[in-house]
């Protein structure tokens, strides 16, 4: 896109439906800068651009026509490589789904593009969302833009990317535990998981069902209001899809500035072990909430010391069971069995997942079974209760949470493949907000000396997006963090 | 409680064998030396005392549905992403003896 046309998916939207733009330009301007940039960065698996110019072309034509327009009208919007569309490929970064093409298309997705939203292609993962930094995928890694020896995070790096290079205004990714905020704030972008619930997955590739939610992430936190009202809301399809919520776009503006809020500092959220540059933005960010009015307090959540834990057990054992579908019968890949069905299924699996993908279901299958569960997958059980219990002491005292979104900034690819422990540690922060089903917001929130972007997280109790969303507002209103960009 | 498990190669072989995957005598030591300091990080957990009463399997427990019947896809349709089709079944290497 170029400096003049609006950035914003609202501000497309409302330039279309004006008629001051058209969704064929919006869209043109989109696919030159993928061209552009793309040898580069590589953010998408596949793009759509002759679906993606049928739709603009629809919506021009409509406008044209009379007909009224929905609230992304010509809005590009990048999909993660996890979510389906009818007739269109989806791999979820793996080998596994190479060639298969879904037969229906994932709610999120139906509803968007009944608003007006133009598909433009599917971007990078982590294979089934399985790691952090986005060099899991089948598909080779992604760069992050602000600098291309630097991961973008994971596992939604391409979706991330693809708001961070300005190909697009929205993307749309998942969060199991962290996968939407982690890339968001290691790119610069603001990114949203809703509660778990609030956003139907009917259609999301499923990696662990308990923590699993549909996210997106945006330049502006306007925009993150706007999909959420687009996209949540109880879905037939997804019998885990909660009731419908009072749309949170209308009350966006509700606040001018932060007094009256209880901002809690949980220590162990923001403790040791961060880098000093994420610690010097993390006190810049609770400086800028106070001078706006907002309380700051000290609080506790003794269960995080576990989180990691905790997450990766109940994550890897319900992998290794939703994981189990791909047994190269109904779909995916399939390798010859010598006539026998089930050297076929062990040798289609063994050919079609990723390293990090085999050692989790290893993981998950060691952790849930016979003579372990009780000391590992158990014990995680108890834990994340124990967590959940911690977070409702601290809303009880508190409006909001903050803490950094990641301990670290973006690093260089291939620094973490050795170790997946050290790996798994950057979810440090991420993780509980997951594990207790709450909704969270990262928003970029300043940058290290050599320029890399910090982001902060904000969490918020169980249906509280609202909230989440105002106060991001507010702070986006009153700073500038979120317009820096990587790439003129 | 159990200590922090040593993955003998007999119990990979297990977890390899209930997780449907083969693993090639060259990348069993690396991936058992991946999970045993996975499982060294993690063991900590087992000795922590929770005051929470029930463990929990879920976020936020979701009433089940009511049960409706819906129309399913086309087995055309289904049928289209089979490695393998023979009819209107999917087809597998015989399981059963003839």
């Amino acid at each position: 896109m170029t400096s003049a046309a609006p950035t914003t998916a609202a501000a497309i939207a409302r330039a279309v439906a004006a008629g001051t733009t058209s969704a064929a330009e919006v869209l043109a301007a989109s696919l030159h800068r993928i061209a552009a940039l793309e040898p580069t960065l590589h953010a998408f698996v596949e793009v759509w651009a002759d679906r993606a110019q049928a739709a603009a072309g629809r919506i021009d034509r409509d406008r044209a026509a009379g007909v009224p327009l929905g609230p992304l009208a010509g809005v590009p919007i990048a999909v993660k490589d996890n979510l389906v569309l009818a007739g269109e490929q989806a791999s979820a970064g793996s080998r596994m789904l190479a060639g298969y093409r879904s037969p229906f298309t994932a709610t999120v997705l139906e509803r968007l593009e009944a608003a007006g939203a133009v598909l433009v292609g599917r971007t990078n993962m982590d294979e089934f969302g399985m790691g952090s930094t986005t060099e899991t995928s089948a598909h080779g890694p992604t760069r992050n833009p602000f600098g291309n020896n630097l991961v973008p995070g994971g596992s939604s790096g391409g979706s991330a990317v693809a708001v961070a290079a300005d190909y697009c205004p929205l993307a749309i990714g998942s969060d199991t535990g962290g996968s939407v905020r982690q890339p968001a704030a290691l790119c610069g972008v603001s990114g949203l998981k809703p509660g778990w619930g609030r956003v139907s997955r009917s259609g999301l590739i499923a990696y662990a069902s308990s923590l699993d939610c549909i996210g997106a992430m945006a330049r502006s936190v306007e925009d993150l209001a706007l999909w959420l009202d687009l996209a949540a809301g109880p879905d037939a399809a997804d019998p885990t899809s909660g009731p419908a919520a009072p749309p949170v776009s209308a009350s966006l503006t509700t606040r001018g500035d932060l007094r009256g809020l209880r901002i809690g500092v949980p220590w162990e959220l923001n403790g040791p072990g961060l880098d000093d540059d994420v610690a010097r933005c993390k006190d810049e960010a609770l400086a800028t909430a106070a001078s706006l009015g907002a309380e700051i307090v000290d609080c506790s959540l003794p269960a995080v010391a576990h989180a990691v834990a905790t997450y990766y057990l109940i994550a890897t054992a319900e992998a290794a069971s939703n994981l189990a579908r791909y047994d190269g019968v109904r779909y995916g890949l399939r390798r010859d069995g010598l006539g026998r069905l089930d050297v076929m299924t062990t040798r289609s699996r063994s050919a079609g997942f990723g390293d990090e993908v085999q050692l989790r279901i290893l993981l998950g299958t060691f952790a849930s079974s016979h003579g372990w569960s009780e000391g590992f997958h158990d014990r995680a059980r108890a834990l994340r209760a124990q967590l959940r219990a911690d977070f409702a002491q601290a809303f009880a005292r508190c409006d909001l949470l903050l803490s950094p979104t990641s301990p670290v900034p973006a690093f260089p690819l291939g620094s973490s493949n050795d170790d997946p422990l050290t790996m798994y540690l950057c979810d440090a922060l991420t993780v509980p907000a997951s594990l207790a089903g709450l909704p969270a917001l990262s928003l970029p929130f300043g940058a290290t000396t050599d320029g890399r972007p910090v982001g902060m997280q904000f969490t918020a109790a169980a249906q509280r997006e609202d909230l989440l969303l105002q106060v991001g507002h507010v702070l986006q209103r009153h700073t500038d963090h979120h317009l820096r960009r990587a790439l003129p | 409680m159990p200590n922090p498990p040593s993955l003998d190669r007999a119990l990979m072989q297990h977890l390899a064998e209930l997780a449907r995957l083969h693993i090639s005598p060259e990348r069993m030591p690396i991936l058992r030396q991946r999970l045993e300091r996975i499982l060294a990080g993690f063991s900590a957990l087992q000795g922590v005392i929770t005051a929470a009463s029930t463990p929990i399997a879920e976020a936020s427990p979701r009433p089940l549905r009511e049960d409706r019947a819906s129309e399913p896809l086309p087995v055309a349709t289904v049928l289209a992403n089979a490695p393998e089709s023979a009819g209107s079944s999917f087809l597998v290497p015989r399981v059963i003896d003839a």
